[in-house]
């Protein structure tokens, strides 16, 4: 830690620079990974919904909603289909307006409509299976999920490619002005290393010092960028809770694990400040190797 | 022991640092090697160092052949070496005790031999009790025992001096002269001088070069300009 200070001090510039280059380059790459996160997770939630839902008229009798649900399970296009009656709509009402007691004396069962939740086997299934619907007696409403889906769908693969294209950017910038900056303090020290080469000294003991200082540097700045993030998070929380009234949870699909990333919790926070720590450290010990490397070789 | 059969030494321009010089100095030896300014002195030390490399012929350091290519033999080689400069190459943001302390870190060595190793060579060198004090604060002569003692510290069996009094005043020349003397018998010590009052007091093997060719070498001996 003595020699880090000590060698900041020597070139109080170039660690200034090598900070800041490292700290904005973490700063958006966190905040690119929540967000990117945040759509994926948003994606695999609504892909969770019904892709088609249709609301029956309350004086529709369920020997009729049961005729169309079948008739549809006839066709072959369904992968499922999920009844929900007009008491089960009203505890779900119930339930997500509990805190509400004026709203929950206001809606009785009787008004809330009978639905079906529709899965189909194909997404291409569902223009057809929507149309069906809407000839069919009795049917309220056809809610067709499809196009919410395909615009975040692509709304994600856009932001997705951008991010990563961006992210290598960042990291290719960062890697050469934290090369650069290395090159510039193994200068400042010339006299030193070529001394303790004459001593005998390994080429790992020369590169020790200025590792360990890109690892601190690495290591501080994906911390205050993180700080930063939480910061702004925390700040937003109560807003992105509201705009995101309705969904209980986030969380992101991964093949091995299933990431919770609404509402905010410990885990998303660790894995996000872990991604940033590990990414900020190995990029300032690449950029510090590889400037080593090119001046011992 | 060190050995050079046929060694020379060419640079890209074509001028001839050593032409075709042989000599073996035995372990513990003292040497003197003297001769003019530009006779070969330097260029002798930096291959036994290997911080350059002949142009044909051997050498042999401590059995290891110093014309072999692999870099882990040069860094033990390197390791077996202690270097004392005419210009003292001590470090300035470092005290006494650091710029010690140098050549056992390299080696990897504990901090409690760090500290019992500083200590002796700095009571070897007279410096005892300025372990803290910065290079800015010592004269020439206290510089110059710095970089004696971090040559001798880590049990290195070969001291090679470059012109160790050439910036000194004969008195603290003649101090920094007898520290070597404590060394003999105990290191190879190879001092590259002309400072002819010394070598022809101590009456030392003398090897004198002249053009890159050895023109004498006497086990006893004095040397004239």
């Amino acid at each position: 830690m003595k020699e880090i200070i000590k060698s900041i001090k020597r070139a109080p510039y170039q660690s200034l620079t090598a900070f800041l280059v490292l700290f904005f380059t973490l700063f958006l790459s966190t905040a690119l990974f929540i967000s990117i996160t945040f759509l994926q997770s948003l994606l695999n939630y609504v892909e969770t919904r019904p892709q088609v839902t249709v609301y029956f008229q309350t004086k529709t009798t369920p020997d009729n909603i049961f005729k169309v649900r079948d008739d549809l399970q006839a066709s072959g296009k369904v992968l499922s289909i999920k009844y929900i009656s007009q008491e089960e709509a009203f505890n779900i009402y119930k339930s997500l307006n509990k805190d509400n007691p004026l709203l929950l004396e206001m809606v009785t069962a009787d008004i809330l409509p009978a639905s079906l939740e529709i899965y189909a086997k194909k997404p291409i299934f569902l223009p057809e299976i929507a149309e069906y619907l809407k000839k069919q007696p009795g049917v309220d409403e056809v809610v067709f999920q499809k196009d919410i889906v395909n615009r975040l769908l692509s709304l994600t693969n856009v932001v997705r490619k951008l991010g990563i294209g961006f992210f290598a950017f960042l990291i290719f910038m960062a890697v050469v002005v934290l090369m650069t900056t290395a090159s510039f303090k193994i200068a400042l020290k010339k006299d030193e290393i070529q001394l303790i080469q004459l001593l005998g000294a390994k080429k790992s003991y020369i590169r020790r010092p200025f590792l360990f200082e890109g690892a601190f540097f690495g290591l501080t700045a994906s911390l205050i960028s993180f700080l930063i993030i939480a910061g702004v998070l925390a700040y937003f929380n109560p807003s992105l809770g509201s705009y995101l009234k309705g969904i209980p949870s986030l969380s992101l699909n991964l093949e091995f694990y299933q990431l919770p990333v609404w509402p905010l919790n410990l885990i998303f926070i660790a894995v996000t400040f872990s991604l940033s720590a590990f990414f900020g450290i190995g990029i300032a010990l690449l950029s510090t190797y590889l400037a080593t490397n090119k001046y011992l070789e | 022991m060190i050995t050079f059969d046929k060694v020379s030494k060419k640079f890209p321009l074509g001028n001839i640092a050593i032409d075709e010089v042989s000599f073996e100095i035995n372990d513990n030896e003292f040497v003197f090697l003297v001769g003019p300014s530009g006779a070969g002195k330097t260029t002798i030390l930096k291959l036994i160092l290997k911080e350059i490399s002949p142009s044909s012929g051997t050498i042999v350091v401590d059995e290891v052949d110093v014309t072999d290519k692999k870099i882990a033999l040069l860094e033990k080689l390197r390791q077996k070496i202690g270097i004392v400069f005419q210009d003292f190459k001590i470090l300035p943001d470092k005290t006494v005790f650091e710029n010690v302390a140098l050549g056992l870190q390299i080696l990897g060595a504990k901090s409690s031999e760090i500290k019992k190793e500083v200590k002796e060579a700095l009571t070897l060198v007279g410096l005892s009790g300025k372990e803290k004090v910065f290079p800015v604060q010592l004269s020439a002569g206290e510089l110059q025992r710095v970089s004696i003692a971090r040559a001798v510290v880590g049990d290195r069996k070969i001291i090679l001096a470059d012109e160790p009094t050439g910036n000194l005043d004969p008195k603290t020349s003649w101090e920094i002269i007898k520290i070597f003397k404590k060394l003999e018998g105990k290191r190879t010590i190879i001092i590259a001088t002309h400072n002819t009052d010394v070598v022809n007091s101590l009456q030392k093997r003398v090897i004198v070069i002249k053009a890159g060719k050895i023109i004498k070498d006497v086990r006893k001996g004095g040397y004239e300009l």
